[in-house]
């Protein structure tokens, strides 16, 4: 079957994960766009019978890792455009306290250092198992666990407030 | 710090929360739970947010893919592809499908193909929105399969029967043992007018078929199996008086349209006219 073809099978989840990534729908679908150009380029490179996805995510993350590292020599803030988000972006059709926490979610996350917000989205939004975002990140285990476990903390301290920050960074 | 935590390390609590823990460990984690509340809060917190990060993107999945992101040739763009809208496209698929009107057993797969491209222009989008509403839910929903609706065979009369109830109507899954296909599960999937029941197939070697069916408003007569494809999934798709159906399936397209045949026949013993 032609690798053209089975790349559209993962435009879906590829968006999702881009979007958690970047919080601007554009950006998202630029990376995605980006991604898919590199992998039909290579195409040749992809041995059919192996994991299609994670050799995309793999593609995604060396994509999102040379932008991150352009962005920051020129010290421009790509990650973040609120500005640019149309409202109707952060409505949940659940109740509106909820629409609050979510607002709270895209904030949290953009406040990880990108390698945290890469491992807990792979894990917790993927549902990789850990030694697949070894693999597609490039990363020892024991590297994917402690950013598991740095971000997770972060984020939940970030959505809980400022004052849990200082608390749980002396427990740990 | 008490003893028992000292045993549980930090991977621990994540892997509890990832559920990749043995059954022993995940017992060893659930004491440790007990005696130190701070530690099973955290654990709390952590489920959360990735429940949250479910509710927040997964629409995204549903979401129709802008044309710069499709690495095939340009297509004709096609209608928003979420499912609150798919009743609604269903009950359009009497005027799309119409066009399409004949024996259905008679053609061969090639020329239904040329047949769906040919129409294309002609015939309404509501068919070829459900084709693909149907292509959609058999890939978003293919990593899920072994995890939430495992039917053990004593269960699978009350799944069906509820599944029925639901779509008011006595819909009976066809079986497809015979072409190595074992039902897996099902799942309705929300529509504006009404759900749509999807059933799930998983032969020896892994591969998965989906079987979607919709209930029209409208009532026709039985029409051609028409075939659509998005990316590597093809799709046989018709209409049989109040039902709209569609076969999934990412497998060679001899063996779905065989598939659909059976599917085909074995509802229309069970439902005359």
């Amino acid at each position: 079957m032609d690798v053209r073809d089975e790349l559209m099978d993962h435009v879906p989840r590829l968006r999702r994960y881009a979007r958690a990534l970047i919080n601007n729908r554009d950006l998202a679908d630029d990376l995605v766009q980006d991604t898919l150009e590199r992998a039909l380029g290579r195409s040749e490179l992809f041995q059919t019978g192996t994991d299609l996805r994670a050799w995309l995510f793999t593609i995604m993350h060396n994509v999102f890792a040379n932008q991150v590292r352009k962005a920051s020599a020129r010290a421009v803030h790509v990650s973040v455009d609120d500005e640019s988000v149309a409202e109707s972006e952060f409505e949940v059709p659940a109740e509106q306290g909820r629409a609050l926490e979510m607002r709270d979610l895209d904030f949290a996350l953009q406040r990880l250092p990108t390698e945290q917000r890469e491992v807990v989205l792979l894990v917790g939004l993927e549902e990789m198992s850990y030694a697949d975002v070894a693999l597609a990140l490039e990363i020892p285990i024991g590297t994917v666990m402690s950013r598991l476990s740095r971000g997770r903390e972060r984020l939940r301290a970030l959505m809980a407030g400022t004052q849990r920050v200082a608390k749980l960074q002396v427990v740990r | 710090m008490n003893e028992n935590q000292a045993s549980i390390g930090e991977d621990d609590i994540h892997a509890y929360v990832d559920g990749t823990l043995s059954v022993e460990r995940r017992a060893e984690v659930e004491r440790a739970f007990e005696q130190n509340p701070g530690l099973a809060a955290r654990a709390n917190d952590y489920f959360s947010l990735n429940n949250l990060f479910h509710e927040r993107y997964d629409r995204v999945l549903t979401e129709p893919v802008p044309q710069r992101l499709k690495p095939q040739a340009p297509r004709r763009s096609r209608r928003a592809a979420n499912w609150p809208q798919f009743a609604g496209m269903a009950a359009t698929l009497v005027l799309g499908v119409g066009i399409g009107v004949g024996i259905p057993m008679a053609k061969n797969a090639a020329s239904q193909l040329a047949d769906t491209r040919n129409t294309r222009a002609v015939s309404a989008e509501g068919s070829e929105v459900f084709a693909h509403q149907a292509a959609i839910a058999h890939v978003v929903y293919m990593p899920a399969v072994d995890r939430p609706a495992d039917i053990g065979a004593d269960r699978e009369q009350d799944f069906v029967q509820w599944l029925s109830n639901r779509l008011g109507t006595d819909v009976h899954p066809p079986i497809l043992s015979k072409s190595g296909f074992e039902l897996t599960g099902g799942r309705l999937l929300p529509g504006a007018d009404g759900p749509v029941a999807q059933f799930m197939y998983r032969d020896a070697k892994g591969e998965r078929v989906t079987l979607c069916i919709s209930r029209r408003k409208v009532n026709s007569s039985t029409t051609a199996f028409k075939l659509y494809q998005d990316g590597s999934v093809k799709v046989f798709y018709w209409v049989d008086g109040d039902f709209g159906y569609a076969v999934s399936g990412g497998i060679d397209r001899k063996v779905l349209l065989e598939l659909s045949h059976n599917v085909y026949a074995q509802l229309t013993a069970s439902t005359p006219g």
